[in-house]
């Protein structure tokens, strides 16, 4: 340990500060030219201001499981047949007495809901209309590996089917069961709140054929829209909320039994 | 510089050069715009064709017909929530008509007793009781449901 030590521990110290803020100056003089790059962003950005953020609310108080909205589903995007495939199902919810909990939902409910518990040993019994959430932090979207589902500019999750690799990742991702693997074109398929009907001032086909009109579809950035009303009527919830997937789905009158 | 480090430089330049060559050719139109993805793709999702015309399109042809139901207790049910569009419907509803059989089986996708249906507005009946046997419309109107028919 002599001076020439503690002169170089200086001098060292010297020349690193010099290198940082000489970078960050340097990084200061880039700066502008990086605007340019960005412009195109902003772009997109200011086109996204303008559009609409869809979205939807399911109200369970008026949801009877007759499974129309199923249906529809399955003839408007040419969903396979077979009770396996679903973009959107309706699940019957029976609390016994003993406070056994029974989910139920036979071909996705299409052809109306039947209960299957006798009336005397049930405490509460209600119907829970399933879809993809299209969440503003979507797992599915983050697990592709190909870049073939994404959140469009207006909110919703879509899917590309002509770049899908069908590898099915996003499957798996889900956390609420909302995609299946097409077996007709071998890639995922899921709701995607019938975009080509929206994006025509058309309802998507559940919201058009639901006759109690449980389920509201709207521009949530719209304040007159039928979904900010009834979000503003109602105390809704959202599924899995602890995932922080922030969906858009919205639902009114959910119970803790719903998974 | 020294020649080895030239070349190191070199070839380094030329394989960033051909990846960037590479990349340009592989990557599709339109990748990138909105974000990671194919903003062609947004349009192709808006290409399906639409089996369901909404009421508006109905009312062109049924308009007394709409009326009587709206009018009614099912005027909240839309004409597609019973007369849905059948697979491989064409656009013109004419060349398959999309007809209903009011059978028990039909109206009791609502109307059958369920104990998750009970008080939301809809009446619920247990079919066993309520005129076995026979098809809803014989003595109800769909369209309006509590003008009956004598039998």
């Amino acid at each position: 340990m002599g001076t020439k030590r503690k002169l170089e521990n200086r001098r060292k110290f010297f020349q690193t500060s010099a290198t940082l803020i000489g970078g960050t100056l340097m990084y200061s003089l880039i700066k502008p030219f990086e605007a340019i790059a960005e412009t195109k962003e902003k772009d997109t950005e200011d086109d996204k201001a303008n559009l609409p953020l869809w979205g939807m609310g399911v109200d369970l108080e008026s949801c009877i499981g007759c499974g129309k909205c199923v249906e529809a589903c399955k003839i408007e995007n040419d969903v396979p047949k077979e009770p396996f495939y679903f973009r959107t199902w309706v699940e019957q919810y029976t609390v016994k007495n003993d406070g056994e909990v029974k989910i139920e939902s036979p071909n996705g409910g299409i052809g109306g809901l039947k209960q299957s518990v006798p009336d005397e040993d049930i405490f509460k019994s209600f119907m829970v209309p399933k879809l993809c959430n299209h969440c503003t932090k979507a797992p599915c979207v983050q697990a592709c590996p190909v870049g073939a589902t994404f959140i469009s500019p207006d909110g919703v999750v879509l899917v590309d089917e002509t770049y899908c690799i069908g590898c099915s990742y996003c499957i798996q991702a889900c956390p609420y069961g909302a995609r299946y693997m097409n077996p007709i074109t071998k890639v995922a398929d899921k709701c995607t709140f019938c975009y080509h009907r929206i994006t025509k001032g058309l309802q998507p086909a559940c919201v058009e054929v639901c006759p109690t009109d449980a389920r509201i579809f709207g521009n949530l950035k719209d304040k007159k829209s039928d979904l900010v009303k009834f979000l503003q009527k109602n105390p809704t919830q959202v599924l899995k909320p602890h995932l922080n997937t922030h969906s858009r789905v919205f639902y009114n009158g959910l119970s803790s039994e719903v998974k | 510089m020294p020649k080895l480090i030239f070349r190191l430089f070199l070839s380094f330049v030329l394989f960033v050069s051909v990846f960037i060559f590479i990349q340009q050719h592989l990557k599709p139109d339109s990748f990138g715009k909105y974000g990671h993805y194919r903003a062609n793709a947004i349009d192709d999702n808006k290409m399906r064709t639409s089996y369901f015309k909404s009421e508006n399109k109905c009312k062109e042809c049924h308009q007394d017909i709409y009326d009587l139901k709206d009018n009614d207790v099912h005027y909240g049910v839309r004409c597609e929530s019973c007369h849905s569009p059948k697979i491989n419907a064409s656009v013109e509803c004419k060349e398959m008509p999309p007809k209903v059989e009011g059978t028990l089986k039909f109206c009791g996708q609502c109307h059958a007793m369920n104990l998750g249906r009970l008080k939301k507005g809809v009446p619920q009946l247990d079919f066993k009781e309520h005129k076995q046997g026979q098809n809803c419309i014989e003595c109800h109107n769909p369209h309006a449901p509590w003008e009956l028919k004598e039998n």
